[in-house]
């Protein structure tokens, strides 16, 4: 009987910005919206007033792109509105004018993302650069810096995190040879 | 003196005044002086001399130093007469800083101490030199006296308080044993003398009341002597807290004498009002009433004795007023006297006496009960009567659980008494008193309540269990009290919810309701049922809880009057006002208060069909599932086998094969549903609700009603298909709620309905399972909301599985999940990013090896061991690259390494408990699969679990108690289980092995220790049975032995680890007998004196005489720890120095 309920949705179609979820039912280190702003939650507890008084659910979330922090004290019987989120992996190949030259699995590029603001930023930057500097490098003399390190990666992957029409990169790691 | 005044200004000028290091450089000029052979004249002449404070203090404390250090070379009369110097020296000066007093008395306690086993000096005068003091009538004399004796007092005591004097335990046992024989005494009866003479006196100005204040204090002190038995160690590490007064025979003349009683009485009454002196002399007198022990040379003075204590304490209460100082003190005599004579003694007191000490307890005990709830009201912080009360509630349930002792009935009328009081303080007005002020104003403040805040059935727990026992003794009133207060509240609460009701369809605002009236019977529901809760039933742990003997005799005793019909129409019909049922009174009152409750049940279920649930509290509604579930654990299904007798009533309306039985599994299936789905938002009552469905189920009688339930079908089908509201559930609720399920699908069924019922609780969960993560996009949408859900609700569900596991399911339970935990390791890479998700995983597999493993026969442990290893390898992999925020270095950032040293102790647990079946092992050899050729053991995936865990315990995750105390337990059992496998270790591994079992030792509490040493012996058996010398195990278990030798003979060590200590000590004595003699020798020629030489020789020779040579052999085994009780009680206190 419960078939139809197996089918899971995958794929973009039909996936809304957000779907609302009762408060009690939310978990921490799990993503709700506070103030208009999706969040990853830090921080949950619960209180009553009074000692035959309902739960409130007390949430204490940080914002997935600005790293801002937002509270929120509800009833735990409402119902929360609770992020679509997508994480996306992207190769890093190029930065031009402030914005990242990304490659996707399908082979295309997309080059419509900034840079982000801040020390990420930087540190996307300065990553990028050192990478292209080794490979510069290691083409003009291969044996030596080679050697001394082997492990050093040139390519670098980019996490690229989609949730209420807003698209950031938010964080950088190596990837291996 | 010079150098010592030029150190001087450098020490005590204000920090603006010298640097540093000039102060650092002045500190070392004193060190180095008090360190300075012979410095007795000097510091002689610096008393006499210098005006400055600390230069006398320091000179003080050099004396003292050097006394003790050079006391054997000293002319015993230059002691003496040093002693007589420092004593005149206070005198001549009453106006010396206190500190450099007390510390010039302190020299002269220690001299008295150092020369009281010195049968050629005498200081015992020193006791009549203080007596001349005290009865100068000088007030600052009398202090200084005072001074003195404490100082003796506390050096004597041989407690954490006395000086270090570099002597052996034994010196300080032996002066401590002359000491209370003797001098403590004589103190004493200065005191008293001290003390009498101040309680006549008429008016006592400052000065004098200080002194006797003093005095006071002194006594409270000599009573709360810690008496040393004869032939008993004195350890240091004793706890001396809440010492009960056991004196020695000696003190039978002193404290049998009924004059030291009435003058506390006396005492106490003349400074009632002072509360710091009510202190000590309400301390004094509950000494004297836990006084027990060689004193009493018969029963008869036991008897005579507390009979006059208990007379000086009635007439002492009666005609007072108590303040609010003296609560705790009454209460403290009070419990120490129940506690401490014995039942035969209280029930020889004249009848009389015995009546009035009944009657005073109880009236005292009603009287702190309601102050301490007035103390609640005002939300005091000091809550002086419920300490009071706490403590007398305690005293009543020592005296109640012996009741067959004392006079049939006797506590009948009392327990009434307290019973009311306690129920009228928690009921609202006008039948109570709750939240009334003094004034009789009601305050009614709503505040934050936060979720950490324990509920009032774990908070008030003790007293609830002292008043639910005086509701048993006295059922004929209480049960039905309780019957028809419940009763009453559940009908108003029914009325004003309706009106409520009315008044929103007019109006629709929740807001402008007022739940005063709601709230107030909401608390009174509350009480009522946590009472009836204690009083009709016990939660024992482990155990199956029987019907209070008491209930039962009284249901019996009332069966004859009782109609069975009218009582089971009335507890079928919980809709009902029982009062509305014709023939109501002649109900059984017991069943009659079940109904009680499940009408509140009722009434709270329609309101929530009704939409009213926001009206509710949830509160009420943990009350009721709580009650039902302590309820149903002891009542329903009752086995008449466990009784001598059974009331008919209760047998017919709960009994096996009943109908009543069958109506109320439903009745609470229905309630357990109902709240699944109306308070999902209410965490903590959904998991009561949850634990009721447990109760339900885990009995496979009371299960075997419970799957007959159309409803429970229900109940499985939503919970599988994930749908709401079930799924809106925590996850601990929705764990619990899947191990009912499937602990619903082992009671008893036909097979085809058995196969449609898993076909129901399993079968969707894995069907579901298997279709998302067979998907072919499943690596891209993994980390999706839902679908992370999805996943955690199936590790949930999955644990939950585990959990049911009991012997006759663990076969197919374990197929089931061994399908799943493949998956699950495929998972671990999915969710490397989630931590959280890492650690669910990792639970999967703890629960199934805790609940598992024992069960096991060779091959499916073969197959569980496999997939731990897959996992353990996939877990190494991925922690390689995980990182970890140190910021933040906090305990649940290693909740992953917490798990996997839990799995690794599960899986070597089977070694200690294992009921698997043998006959599968011999199956398997008839197909030809010797255990020789077994795939994966144990031993290998513990191993390779040790090789990931070790390099990550560092020293500093070891103070997380929860590590330290899993890391401890799992390396300790790979010791004991697979010795042969240490060798084999890597070097680094090998090493931190050995230097965690160092550190465990000697640094960690002494539980961790105890572990440790126990992992020895098998290390040394190790070696001895591979006869290799110099291999690293064979070097570090000699570095073990110099350990166990010096913690056991220098007595660094808790004396209830001296059997772990022995065992370990003779194994690696058997091991290096070479080193072990070496050590001995060395010790010996370290020795001085002779005597003390011979006696530690003679002593060694003892201790090895049964086992020599040394073999590893039980019985030389227990030969030698027995003949090291002996060396430890000879020699022990010689060679530990303080």
């Amino acid at each position: 009987m419960a078939d139809a309920d197996l089918d899971f949705q995958t794929g973009d179609a039909g996936a809304s910005a957000t779907y609302p979820m009762q408060c009690s039912a939310l978990r921490k280190n799990g993503f709700v919206v506070l103030k208009g702003r999706p969040c990853k939650i830090v921080e949950m507890s619960t209180s009553k007033t009074g000692k035959h008084g309902h739960a409130k659910v007390h949430l204490v979330g940080i914002d997935i792109f600005s790293g801002k922090k937002y509270e929120d004290i509800c009833p735990s019987t409402h119902n929360m509105d609770v992020p679509n989120i997508k994480r996306m992996d992207y190769q890093l190949i190029g930065i031009q004018d402030g914005y990242l030259s990304l490659l996707q699995d399908s082979g295309e590029v997309r080059e419509d993302l900034k840079i982000p603001e801040g020390d990420l930023g930087k540190e996307i930057e300065s990553k990028h650069e050192a990478g292209e500097e080794i490979l510069v490098s290691t083409l003009i003399s291969p044996s030596s810096s080679s050697a001394l390190c082997p492990e050093r990666p040139l390519l670098f992957q980019i996490t690229v995190l989609n949730a209420m029409d807003e698209e950031a990169a938010i964080g950088i790691k190596a990837l291996g040879k | 003196g010079v150098p010592l005044h030029h150190g001087m200004p450098e020490v005590c000028a204000p920090p603006s005044m010298v640097s540093a290091e000039q102060r650092q450089h002045a500190e070392h000029v004193f060190l180095s002086f008090r360190k300075s052979k012979s410095p007795f004249a000097i510091c002689k002449h610096i008393l006499e001399t210098s005006k400055v404070d600390y230069v006398l203090f320091q000179a003080a404390t050099a004396i003292m130093e050097a006394v003790v250090r050079e006391w054997i070379l000293l002319e015993k009369t230059s002691i003496e007469s040093l002693r007589t110097f420092l004593l005149t020296y206070v005198l001549q000066r009453p106006n010396l800083q206190k500190y450099v007093r007390e510390q010039i008395l302190l020299a002269v306690a220690v001299i008295v101490k150092r020369a009281s086993l010195d049968k050629s000096i005498n200081c015992k005068s020193i006791f009549h030199e203080v007596g001349q003091l005290i009865s100068s009538g000088n007030p600052t004399v009398q202090t200084l006296a005072c001074s003195i004796l404490t100082a003796l007092l506390s050096e004597f005591s041989s407690s954490s308080k006395t000086s270090s004097i570099g002597l052996s335990m034994e010196f300080h046992g032996s002066c401590k044993r002359l000491f209370q024989e003797e001098g403590l005494r004589q103190i004493f009866m200065l005191t008293m003398e001290v003390l009498q003479e101040f309680s006549r006196r008429e008016n006592l100005n400052a000065q004098m009341s200080s002194v006797f204040q003093r005095y006071l204090a002194l006594a409270n002190q000599v009573l709360s002597w810690n008496f040393l038995p004869p032939n008993y160690i004195l350890s240091l590490s004793r706890a001396t807290q809440n010492v009960t007064l056991k004196p020695t025979e000696s003190w039978r003349e002193a404290l049998l004498d009924t004059r030291v009683m009435d003058l506390f009485f006396t005492v106490h009454r003349k400074i009632r009002e002072d509360s710091d002196m009510a202190q000590d002399s309400l301390q004094c007198l509950a000494q004297l009433a836990s006084m027990h022990g060689p004193v009493f040379p018969d029963e008869s003075a036991q008897v005579s004795y507390l009979a006059h204590l208990v007379e000086g304490l009635l007439s002492m209460i009666n005609g007072i007023e108590i303040e609010d100082s003296e609560a705790v003190g009454i209460s403290n005599i009070i419990s120490n006297l129940i506690t401490m004579f014995p039942r035969s003694i209280l029930t020889a007191l004249p009848s009389d006496l015995f009546t009035s000490f009944i009657n005073c307890l109880t009236l005292l005990t009603c009287s702190f009960g309601r102050s301490a709830a007035l103390e609640e009201v005002l939300d005091k912080d000091d809550m002086v009567y419920m300490e009071a009360y706490d403590k007398l509630l305690e005293s009543w349930l020592t005296l109640v659980q012996d009741e067959e002792h004392f006079p049939r009935g006797c506590f009948v009328q009392p327990a009434i008494q307290v019973f009311n009081s306690y129920i009228q303080c928690h009921l609202a007005a006008p039948d109570g008193t709750r939240n009334l002020s003094v004034n009789g104003i009601s305050s009614h403040e709503e505040e934050e309540i936060n979720e950490l805040q324990e509920d009032d059935r774990e908070l008030f727990s003790d007293q609830l269990s002292s008043i639910g026992m005086l509701g048993r003794v006295a059922a004929d009133h209480c049960i039905p009290l309780l019957t028809s207060l419940l009763e009453d509240r559940v009908t108003r609460l029914h009325g004003q919810l309706q009106r409520t009701q009315q008044h929103l369809m007019a109006s629709s605002d929740l807001g402008s309701v007022d739940r005063k009236v709601l709230d107030d019977l909401y608390e009174d529901i509350h009480w009522l049922i946590l009472v009836s809760g204690y009083l009709l039933a016990d939660d024992p742990q482990g155990e199956t809880p029987l019907i209070p003997s008491e209930v039962m005799e009284f249901s019996i005793k009332h069966s004859t009057e009782v109609d069975i019909n009218t009582t089971l129409q009335i507890l079928g019909s919980p809709g009902e006002k029982a009062s509305s049922i014709p023939g109501c009174n002649r109900t059984d009152s017991v069943i009659r208060l079940l109904s009680a409750v499940l009408r509140t049940s009722e009434v709270e279920s329609r309101a929530t069909r009704a939409s009213l649930t926001e009206l509710l509290s949830p509160q009420m509604g943990k009350d009721i599932v709580w009650f039902l579930r302590r309820w149903a654990k002891t009542y329903l299904l009752v086995d008449e086998k466990l009784y001598e007798q059974i009331s008919m009533p209760l047998s017919t309306a709960f009994g096996a094969d009943t109908e009543g039985a069958q109506w109320i599994v439903g009745y609470l299936l229905e309630k357990v549903i109902n709240n699944l789905s109306v308070w999902s938002s209410e965490a903590e009552l959904a998991n009561d609700t949850v634990e009721l469905l447990v109760t339900l189920v885990e009995k496979r009688e009371r299960a075997n009603i419970v799957v007959q339930c159309e409803s429970w079908w229900n109940l499985a089908k939503q919970f599988a298909s994930r749908s709401p509201p079930l799924h809106l559930l925590s996850s601990s609720v929705q764990r619990s709620l899947m191990k009912a399920l499937v602990l619903g699908g082992f009671a008893h069924m036909d097979s085809d309905t058995k196969q449609q019922y898993w076909a129901e609780v399993l079968h969707p969960l894995q069907q579901r399972f298997l279709n998302l993560i067979n998907q072919e996009n499943f690596a891209q949408i993994s980390q999706e909301e839902a679908v992370k859900q999805e996943i955690v609700a199936t590790l949930e569900a999955l644990c939950g599985i585990a959990e049911a596991t009991q012997i006759d399911n663990v076969a197919s339970l374990f197929s089931f999940l061994m399908d799943f935990l493949s998956s699950c390791i495929g998972l671990m890479e999915v969710y490397s990013n989630t931590p959280e998700t890492i650690n669910l995983i990792i639970e999967v597999f703890v629960e199934v090896a805790h609940k598992q493993i024992c069960y096991l026969g060779e091959t499916k442990s073969m197959k569980l061991y496999e997939a731990c290893l897959t996992l353990l390898q996939v877990y190494s992999k991925n922690n390689q690259s995980r990182k970890r925020s140190d910021a933040t270095a906090e305990e649940d950032q290693y909740q992953d390494l917490l798990l996997i040293m839990e799995l690794l102790t599960n899986l070597l647990s089977k070694e200690f408990i294992d009921f698997s079946d043998t006959d599968e092992v011999f199956r398997n050899q008839d197909q030809g699969t010797p255990a020789s050729n077994r795939t994966v053991s144990a031993a290998d995936v513990v191993l390779y679990g040790v090789n990931i865990v070790l390099p990550l315990m560092s020293q500093d995750l070891l103070k997380f108690p929860s590590l330290c105390n899993q890391y401890y337990k799992l390396i300790t059992f790979i010791c004991e289980i697979f010795p042969e496998k240490i060798p084999q270790l890597p070097e680094d591994l090998f090493k931190s092995l050995m230097f965690s079992l160092e550190l465990g030792m000697t640094s960690m509490s002494s539980e961790i220790s105890q572990l440790c040493l126990e992992a020895l012996s098998p290390l040394a058996e190790q070696c001895a049975k591979n006869q290799e010398k110099d291999t690293p195990l064979f070097i570090a278990t000699r570095h073990f032995l110099k350990l166990v030798f010096d913690m056991l003979v220098l007595q660094k060590h808790n004396t209830e680890m001296t059997v772990a200590a022995g065992e370990a000590l003779y194994t690696l004595v058997c091991l290096h007998q070479a080193e072990y003699s070496e050590l001995v020798e060395t010790l010996l020629s370290s020795q001085r004196d002779a005597v003390i030489y011979q006696r530690l020789a003679d002593a060694f020779n003892k201790l090895t005489a049964s086992s020599t040579p040394p073999t590893m052999d039980r019985k030389q085994k227990v030969a030698f720890l027995k003949s090291l009780e002996e060396f430890v009680a000879n020699v022990g206190g010689l060679l530990c120095v303080k």
